[in-house]
């Protein structure tokens, strides 16, 4: 009981929160809750701040790294007015020269290093697409999908056929009263949104319409 | 020497005749009196002397206006712009043809007819109308050719927004601005000849070389309808935008008040008409060489940053689709490098390679974001290819002993 007090008294605000489920009449003590900053305690504080640099941007002149250089700050993006080798027409003197070719003697170009890993979200060489799909099946999506939108739904079907729910949706459309049904529902979900979730979701369709005009 | 209007001769030769409006009669009357001089001014102030003599003169006109703006203000202010001799001493006026450092052989005349907007004046004899008609083509001509072969692969869209960037009315309003040509507040004889003159409460004239009206261009604003961009080549203007003839309600000749977005329509195209005007007339008197340079030194130097003209809707497909027409391998998505997967504010670094070849790359706060936007960049890349910054245009092939034109490069055209 003794060391609860002593708790207290240190850490009011915590304890309180912490006890309030066991003792119910707790008297806060009689404490400004503001933290004020003293003479002695701006050393401390400064001194926390004071972060020392990332090791890698230390050089030692006992060791001296001549090997890499660092660059602070860090590279951007490429320049889009930089056009790439491929992108350069059969009539451009810079593909007529082939640069590459000129400083191959001078400079030979480095072991052939692995391309860097693909995106693990897309089809790929483990993750091969695949056009399995007849119009025979094409047509029988259809048919399901308009005699019961409900039970053969988008993911369902896709999930039946063994295809992504975009090629669903491009082969087929639901019944008009399915779609409106839909609509109305999703309207619903969003008529119980707050303020806070309506804001995001604003904001994240703005924020896509920025990426596509280059803006972010 | 003078020249007078054929309607005012057809008007004298038939004296009874009612004129239709009398408004317009006043205005062909007026044109009578003055004239359009550069050369002969003794023979200009005796023919003004006369004529004034023997007008009739209204009274109202004759009384003492406060404050007397100009010595010749009893007689100028009867006009609806300045005087072609009242340039020669206007202060304004050689400021700005010094500023501009203009040849001697633009002479102050023409420089002050050049600020006068066709809202101002409506006798085109008087105003800056065929001035900044040759000026707009010869503009747009220069920048046309200048962004076509310097970078062949432009969309059309985008195109249309570069030339309107360079030649629109709202760069060449703050070119002028630049040049420090400032406007009168209510046009007039009497105002000096170094002030931009036009009348903000009536509709803007915009030269117009090139496009026709659209028979349905006045549903366009009203339903909202998508204009192709093939529709847009035929039958818009060089900026793209729609040609629409229909004249703005004029409140006869009532003020608006300043503000309104019609009155600035009207001051940033009365402006911008003022530099045409300017280069027209640079090239009446000087000449194909030192109007091309004059636009070089203008227009095509001020910067623009094309890459951010570029707006797209579904960039990694149209990428695919360049791919393939291009015959090149499929473009796919590498992941170059990445920090902070797990935190807040992450950083992927996508490239888009096509074989072994990258095409572009981007950085974004998620895998999907840093793909589309490293498209993008291939996408720009693509279509901001460019031959070089001294490849040579047409017009350089008008100057003598030009070493043989080599072809420049044209592009087979946007992805679609």
């Amino acid at each position: 009981m003794e060391a609860q007090l002593t708790n207290l008294l240190r850490r009011p605000a915590t304890a309180a929160v912490r006890s309030c489920g066991t003792c119910t009449s707790l008297v806060l003590p009689n404490r400004t809750s503001q933290q004020v900053r003293q003479k002695s305690t701006v050393n401390r504080h400064k001194r926390a701040l004071g972060v020392p640099p990332h090791p890698s941007f230390l050089t030692s002149p006992s060791k001296p790294s001549s090997g890499h250089i660092i660059y602070n700050p860090p590279s951007s993006e490429p320049n889009v007015l930089h056009t790439p080798f491929k992108f350069l027409p059969k009539s451009d003197p810079r593909r007529k020269a082939n640069l590459p070719a000129l400083f191959a003697s001078v400079a030979p170009p480095a072991e052939k290093t692995p391309l860097p890993p693909m995106l693990p979200f897309l089809p790929g060489p483990n993750k091969p697409k695949i056009h399995h799909l007849t119009p025979d099946d094409v047509s029988e999506i259809r048919r399901l999908r308009a005699e019961d939108p409900v039970t053969n739904s988008v993911g369902n079907l896709a999930k039946k056929f063994g295809c992504s729910h975009l090629f669903i949706q491009m082969c087929t459309h639901a019944p008009k009263e399915h779609q409106e049904a839909h609509k109305a529902r999703l309207a619903a979900i969003r008529a119980r949104w707050g303020p806070i979730r309506a804001k995001a979701r604003e904001d994240r369709a703005r924020r896509k319409q920025m990426l596509l005009r280059g803006e972010i | 020497m003078k020249r007078i209007r054929v309607p005012s001769q057809l008007l004298a030769a038939r004296p009874r005749a009612t004129p239709a409006c009398p408004h317009r009669a006043q205005q062909l009357c007026l044109s009578q009196r003055r004239s359009q001089s550069t050369s002969s001014e003794a023979a200009f102030e005796e023919v003004e002397e006369t004529d004034l003599d023997a007008a009739p003169i209204d009274p109202a006109e004759l009384s003492p206006r406060y404050p007397p703006l100009d010595p010749l203000s009893k007689q100028s202010a009867r006009y609806p712009s300045p005087l072609p001799s009242r340039s020669l001493s206007s202060a304004k006026l050689a400021a700005l043809h010094a500023r501009l450092y203009l040849s001697e052989r633009v002479p102050l005349q023409t420089l002050g007819r050049a600020l006068v907007d066709s809202t101002a004046d409506h006798n085109p004899q008087f105003n800056n109308t065929n001035l900044a008609f040759l000026g707009h083509t010869l503009i747009n001509y220069h920048v046309s050719e200048y962004l076509m072969v310097r970078y062949p692969r432009l969309p059309m869209t985008i195109m249309y927004s570069a030339i309107a960037a360079y030649a629109g009315p709202a760069a060449l309003h703050q070119v002028a601005r630049s040049w420090g040509i400032e406007a009168a507040a209510v046009p007039g004889g009497e105002v000096d000849p170094g002030l931009l003159q036009f009348n903000a409460s009536e509709a803007p004239v915009v030269p117009t070389t090139f496009g026709s009206r659209r028979s349905e261009a006045d549903y366009l604003e009203k339903y909202k309808w998508r204009r192709g961009i093939n529709s847009r080549v035929i039958f818009d203007n060089d900026f793209g935008e729609v040609v629409n003839t229909k004249a703005r309600e004029s409140n006869n000749g009532t003020l608006q008040p300043y503000g309104t977005p019609e009155t600035r329509e009207t001051a940033e195209t009365a402006y911008a008409n003022a530099v045409r005007a300017i280069i027209g007339s640079v090239y009446a008197h000087c000449g194909r060489e030192a109007v091309k340079s004059f636009i070089q030194a203008h227009i095509l130097s001020r910067t623009l940053d094309l890459s951010s003209l570029f707006a797209f809707r579904t960039p990694t497909i149209e990428l695919a689709k360049l791919c393939a027409r291009e015959e090149f391998e499929k473009p796919v998505a590498r992941l170059l490098s990445e920090t902070g997967r797990k935190s807040r504010t992450p950083v992927f670094v996508v490239g888009i390679y096509s074989g072994k070849d990258k095409l572009g790359e981007g950085a974004g706060p998620s895998l999907d974001a840093a793909r589309t936007k490293a498209a993008m960049n291939s996408l720009k890349a693509w279509y901001l290819y460019s031959p070089g910054e001294d490849v040579r245009v047409p017009s350089d092939m008008l100057v003598e002993d030009a070493p043989a034109w080599e072809p420049a490069h044209i592009d087979i055209g946007e992805v679609v």
